[in-house]
């Protein structure tokens, strides 16, 4: 048991059950951004060893999720008139049970492993898997394509945490995920280009269903 | 020389032909792929040496790739030439440097031993070709462009999050090797298996998003449909074959952990399953862009189906992997061509190739007959040899379904090929075809047609000593 590092990721789990039940973009941001320097920061409360460049890259890792990307994103949405609704294809509360019932799933699942983490932190491999599930569930359900990429970015989370329940080489290895934001980048670029490009005025995926069989 | 330089040199032409003139930038792409090729052939005879032993290394499987990028983007250089002069892409200059940039990430990934740099590249090739699909600048590609990214991303995040599995199945097991595939494979045996079977899939559902195999396939049709014909040439005959890289060399170290009982059944029902994917939408096809695309996706099934057959369907996989790149490409040029003169997607509004583009149309047919496999063309012996070990193996019913579902698409792909090349249309102007247009294709069908009557002795070793690993073989 790891009482800082427990507290931590309960809110991170948390979070997950606030971006599901979060109807507008900016709060899902906010919410994501706050998620981001959570989950980055829990590595600093277990008792492993952290060499200069793992330090570095958790700096990083907080620095593009935490504040970067939350902040471009929120420009954005400023800048170019995307939607602020997430369109929901899944609604809200049954979106907050799914988060639920994930987090449960998650804990139930997390048991079945043995792991040489379970002795450091209880709550560390529930909150990877739930992180992973909410995140794909995020993409899947919301129709808005900036809630897509905060979905998405849920994900990379999830995995960053995953390396770190494991071993060392583990994390080194998910910390490589600081490439997957370049993708996130590209996406949000896409977007971008996509609302300065069309005449309405927002970000509905529906809308990107022209190309058919 | 080090072996580094092969893909160090497109990746400085290809910046460099960002910012360059259109002019300069043409030539820096021809001249690139000569050097590429040359310099390929050099690996091929053993000149280079990986400066960086840890994370480069010349593997056999990696070597037919490689020389089989550095032909095909040699030859779709010369056609991109042409074709430049002819379509009204306005931004020449990030197309031609996105094409370099594309052929150094695949290059990458075809010489990348250490599992992230292979993660690294197959991650870079999707950033290099967003802007290749992007080209046309409409809302359709805009939309190809956000759904290739959006389920490639996620794709690569699963392969992430699969070699984190396969290091963890090390570290459980306390090994202490490094990270590369070859290391890796050396102590296969005693990695800890439940992780390892973990990795396993997830690297299949992430690098498999990347090959198009169905499922996770949605975005290739996109893609490659609306992607200039010489981009959808190089993801179509390259690019898959990069993922597939990744897969293999995976499905690799599963055979050398003596679970080859578990990969190999669950890349048979995802090839499969593609197979299946593409025989119900070229049926009802009505563009014929998007018809070569889901014959990609079929190859790609039948490629995967081999490779989990094993014996001498990884042979037959090998090979259909060779020849697919050779006569898809040439296809995608052709296709180029066709929306050159007809400047229309659409099977319906495209008809007398043969009066019209005769020269295009001898291509084209070739291609056609090459691809369904007809006898004597390459993907035939391929097919054949796959029915064959998946009959020695016992998969009966695996292998019925594979004929059954060949002959669905052969008579889908048929009947749109004959109104393409043969239905009446109200113009009858013929269209002006140069010569760089359409040799290339030439050049690509006849090396594809030549391999099947006569392999060089090191091809044919090469191909027996990447498939050894997996259990295939002639015998």
């Amino acid at each position: 048991m790891n009482l800082p590092a427990d507290t931590i990721l309960s809110m991170a789990l948390l979070s997950i059950l606030f971006s599901f039940g979060s109807s507008r973009l900016p709060g899902l941001i906010k919410v994501l951004a706050f998620q981001g320097v959570v989950v980055c920061i829990v590595p600093l409360f277990l008792d492993q060893e952290m060499s200069t460049g793992g330090i570095v890259f958790t700096i990083a890792t907080l620095a593009i999720r935490g504040f970067i990307i939350p902040g471009c994103i929120y420009l954005a949405i400023k800048k170019v008139a995307i939607g602020r609704e997430v369109e929901p294809i899944v609604g809200f509360h049954a979106s907050m049970l799914v988060g639920l019932l994930l987090i449960v799933g998650a804990s139930f699942a997390s048991h079945r492993f043995d792991i040489p983490s379970s002795s450091i932190s209880v709550l560390l491999l529930p909150t990877a898997i739930s992180l992973l599930g909410a995140g794909m569930f995020l993409l899947m359900a919301r129709r808005n394509a900036i809630a897509m990429v905060l979905g998405y970015i849920m994900m990379e989370n999830g995995i960053y945490l995953v390396g770190t329940t494991f071993s060392v080489r583990a994390r080194h290895i998910v910390e490589f995920g600081i490439l997957l934001d370049v993708l996130a980048g590209v996406m949000i670029m896409a977007v971008i280009l996509q609302n300065i490009k069309q005449t309405f005025d927002d970000v509905d995926t529906a809308r990107l269903r022209t190309l058919k069989e | 020389m080090i072996l580094e330089i092969v893909f160090l040199i497109p990746f400085f032409t290809g910046a460099a032909a960002l910012f360059l003139p259109n002019t300069v930038g043409q030539v820096l792409l021809i001249l690139t792929g000569a050097i590429h090729l040359i310099l390929s052939v050099m690996v091929w005879i053993g000149q280079l040496s990986p400066m960086l032993p840890e994370f480069f290394a010349v593997t056999p499987e990696g070597l037919l790739s490689l020389l089989v990028i550095s032909l095909l983007f040699f030859l779709i250089s010369i056609y991109t030439i042409s074709y430049l002069k002819l379509s009204d892409i306005r931004k020449k200059n990030i197309f031609t440097g996105s094409m370099l940039l594309f052929l150094s990430t695949m290059t990458m990934v075809t010489l990348s031993d250490h599992i992230m740099v292979m993660w690294i590249a197959i991650e870079a090739t999707t950033l290099a070709s967003a802007p290749l699909i992007y080209t046309n600048r409409s809302k359709a590609s805009l939309e190809a462009t956000w759904k290739y990214v959006l389920i490639c991303s996620v794709g690569i995040a699963m392969a992430l999050l699969g070699s984190v599995l396969v290091t963890v199945s090390m570290d459980v097991a306390k090994l202490d090797a490094p990270i590369s595939f070859s290391a890796m494979t050396k102590v296969a045996g005693s990695m800890d298996p439940m992780w390892l079977k973990a990795g396993f899939v997830f690297i299949l559902v992430g690098y498999g998003t990347k090959m198009g195999l169905a499922p996770m396939h949605t975005w290739l049709p996109d893609a490659h449909s609306e992607a200039p014909s010489p981009a959808s040439a190089l993801l179509s005959g390259v690019l898959l074959n990069c993922a597939y890289l990744g897969i293999f060399k995976t499905n690799k170290i599963m055979h050398a952990a003596g679970l080859a009982d578990f990969s190999g059944p669950i890349l048979i029902v995802f090839g499969l399953i593609s197979m299946m994917a593409a025989a119900t939408y070229i049926l009802k096809q009505t563009e014929y862009k998007r018809m070569l695309a889901y014959s990609s996706i079929e190859n790609m099934g039948i490629i995967a189906f081999g490779t989990g057959i094993g014996g001498l369907g990884a042979y037959g996989a090998m090979i259909c992997l060779i020849h697919h790149s050779l006569i898809k490409s040439s296809l995608f040029l052709t296709s180029g061509n066709i929306l050159l003169g007809f400047g229309s997607r659409l099977i319906d509004q495209v008809g007398d190739l043969l009066g019209r583009m005769p020269k295009t149309f001898v291509a084209f047919f070739g291609g056609f007959a090459g691809i369904s496999g007809f006898p004597p063309f390459g993907i035939f012996i391929g097919e054949l040899l796959i029915i064959i070990g998946a009959f020695r193996t016992g998969n009966y019913l695996e292998a019925g379904l594979f004929i059954f579902i060949l002959c669905v698409i052969f008579a889908g792909f048929a009947n749109n090929i004959m109104k393409i090349s043969f239905n009446t249309t109200k113009a009858s102007l013929r269209i002006n075809e140069s010569a760089g247009l359409v040799w290339p294709q030439y050049v690509l069908l006849f090396t594809s047609l030549v391999l099947c009557f006569w392999m060089p002795d090191t091809l044919y070793q090469t191909i027996i000593h990447a498939v050894n690993a997996i259990g295939g073989g002639l015998q």
